[in-house]
């Protein structure tokens, strides 16, 4: 469409300007929802999918009390100090049951001169490691070793290094998003961890007694092998180490969250599949309405020489114009809405929520502009048809 | 330069023939005044040879072509240039002031040819005695001055037919005297104006009566 039709479209909008806003409204609702719902329901999904990843052990032990702290870290990777004493690891191993073990230790909250914010450092080890490793993002650059990380994927960095309490580390890898305080999170192999105390202690960072004993870890992942149940390894586990340990069931909290998800996204679903019938039902009755109030209008054109085919454009036009502005609208407001609360709606649905990138926003409202486009054409074009046919002198007269 | 042939025409929701094998033709040059009684099937046969309803039987050949089988695109460009049509009440588009309802078919055109469009129609708004309302909208005039308007607006394109429903009608005779003298000129120069009326006055400017009762057979 050239300018200055563009131009007259908007005037011939302007001259029905109250149904024209009705419809503009209706459209704005209608994409709002739309993109609302999708950015949401696709948020967790990704969330969800993310933390599969994430939660992939049968069991993991922590130090009794923290059982909470631990879950919270596993679901929105918010850390806590927590620690075992490092000898604890090797008789867990040594359970009879146990397919795979691995452990890892945190350290919540050191300030580094590499970032702004404070980074978390966990540490693991690649060998025995089958909870990290699913959910790295890029391929590994080099073998991660005492002085190379994996970084989440908040941390950026150009020249591929990272400077923590004075020593610079090799950037190996990074890890998938998963919108939560993980993304913000420096992995290491659990070699570097003494050196790496000792520098953050030199360089003036507060440890507590635990952290400069050193030789100490957070928690232990296992999964149980097949002729063995949970509980067993559990009891064992009491027998060798004591009563100093509580334990999370991370696929189990994987299972009831994708439980409650599938519920939520049920009831999403029907929620916005009636209000989105009832918008297209609006939608037919405003452009039933306009249609109706526009018959003599149609009519006289007609009389006055205007081609049937050029009538359809025309009105065609000013609908797709209103959709399209409607629809764009629409969409910013919902990414207003949505993308700056989306951490928000996921906590207080207590789901991982994992946010889309500005490429997939805008994939997303592309699509949904022209879906709403479709959608309006689709539920004016009849009317269009139908009042354009109508022989004109009829149409004149019935509105006499 | 017309000619209506077996015109037969009946509403959908009355029995009644309103037209029944009725014959008209019309030459360049004339004058000719439609008359009837009300109800008699004046508005119906002008819209008929129009060619804005469809008769149900019958063929209306305008220029040896036969306007109900011509494709919309042909039958549009009729309309737009070739016959002009004045309805019996005033239809205008409501938010368009008079100036833009009269150049309507031509508002996207570039502003060239929009403008010499406008020219012509303040033209005819003086002739017809309202170029001061130009710029008003519809609902700001009175009947008398939207029937000029809508003379104005119907003669636009200079069509070769013009039919005009009853465009003196409700007028005092003052009016109704602008109106009749500017269609008789607008036949002097080889045009041919049609006009439905009950309006005595008309006879003295039209060259022929057609009375719609008496030309049909059937009825
Ligand atoms: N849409 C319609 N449906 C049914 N009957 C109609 C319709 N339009 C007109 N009629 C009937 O057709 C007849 C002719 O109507 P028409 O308007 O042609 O008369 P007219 O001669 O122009 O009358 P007037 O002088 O009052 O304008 C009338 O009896 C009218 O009731
Ligand atoms: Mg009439």
């Amino acid at each position: 469409m050239s300018l200055k039709r563009t131009k007259n479209t908007i005037k011939d909008i302007q001259r029905h300007a109250f149904l024209n806003a009705c419809l503009l409204a209706t459209v704005v609702i209608l994409s709002v929802m739309l993109f609302s719902v999708t950015v949401i329901s696709v948020s967790l999904k990704k969330g969800m999918g993310n933390m599969r990843n994430r939660l992939g052990a049968d069991i993991m032990l922590v130090p009794k009390g923290e059982r909470e702290k631990a879950e919270n870290m596993l679901l929105e990777g918010s850390r806590s100090n927590f620690y075992f004493d490092g000898a604890v690891y090797e008789k867990v191993q040594s359970i009879d049951g146990i397919s795979d073990s691995t452990s890892q230790c945190f350290l919540k909250s050191l300030s580094a001169d590499c970032c702004s914010s404070e980074v978390q450092i966990v540490f693991f080890d690649p060998e025995t490691d089958f909870v990290v490793g699913p959910w790295i993002e890029t391929e590994y650059k080099q073998k991660l070793s005492g002085d190379a990380v994996i970084v989440g994927s908040d941390i950026v960095s150009e020249d591929g290094r990272i400077k923590l309490f004075g020593q610079e580390y090799a950037i190996a890898s990074q890890m998938a998003r998963t919108g939560t305080a993980l993304d913000s999170s420096v992995y290491f192999s659990t070699d570097a961890k003494s050196e790496l105390l000792k520098n953050a202690e030199e360089k003036g960072s507060f440890l507590t007694e635990e952290q400069k004993k050193g030789d100490i870890l957070s928690s232990i992942f296992i999964n149980v092998d097949g002729s063995h149940t949970a509980e067993q390894i559990i009891d064992s586990a009491h027998k060798t180490i004591g009563d100093i340990f509580d334990v999370v069931y991370p696929k189990k909290l994987h299972e009831s969250l994708s439980g409650s998800l599938g519920k939520i996204t049920g009831v999403v679903n029907v929620i916005s599949l009636s209000l989105g019938i009832l918008l297209v039902a609006i939608l037919l009755i405003i452009n039933s309405i306009i249609m109706k109030g526009r018959k003599s209008e149609i009519a006289l054109l007609r009389v006055l020489g205007h081609r049937k085919k050029d009538l359809i454009r025309k009105l065609l036009s000013e609908i797709g114009l209103i959709s399209l502005a409607g629809a764009l609208g629409g969409s910013f407001l919902g990414a207003l809405i949505v993308i700056p609360f989306g951490r928000y709606i996921g906590k207080s649905l207590d789901m991982p929520y994992l946010g889309p990138g500005i490429a997939s926003v805008l994939l997303q409202i592309l699509l949904i502009v022209g879906l709403v486009i479709l959608i309006v054409f689709l539920s004016s074009v009849f009317f269009i048809i139908h009042t354009t046919n109508i022989e004109p002198y009829l149409a004149l007269r019935k509105e006499e | 330069m017309l000619t209506a042939e077996g015109i037969s025409k009946s509403y959908k929701s009355g029995r009644r023939k309103i037209l029944d094998s009725l014959e008209i033709s019309i030459d360049e040059g004339e004058f000719i005044a439609v008359m009837g009684e009300s109800g008699s099937g004046k508005s119906t046969l002008l819209a008929v040879l129009a060619g804005i309803l469809d008769p149900d039987l019958g063929q209306v050949l305008f220029e040896g072509k036969d306007l109900y089988k011509l494709s919309d695109e042909e039958l549009s460009d009729i309309h737009k240039r070739r016959i002009g049509y004045v309805p019996q009440s005033n239809f205008f588009l409501k938010n368009y002031t008079i100036l833009e309802n009269i150049v309507e078919p031509f508002l996207a055109d570039p502003s060239k040819e929009r403008e010499e469009y406008e020219q012509k129609a303040k033209l005819h708004l003086e002739k017809l005695g309202i170029g001061d309302l130009a710029d008003r909208f519809p609902h700001e005039l009175s009947g008398g001055e939207l029937k000029r308007a809508a003379i104005a607006r119907a003669l636009l394109t200079e069509p070769v037919l013009l039919i005009a429903d009853e465009p003196t009608t409700g007028l005092d005779s003052g009016t109704g005297r602008i109106i009749l003298e500017y269609l008789s000129e607008y036949v002097v120069s080889g045009h041919a104006v049609l006009v439905a009326t009950h309006d005595d006055h008309v006879k003295e400017y039209a060259g022929r009566v057609f009375d719609i009762r008496k030309s049909q057979t059937g009825l």
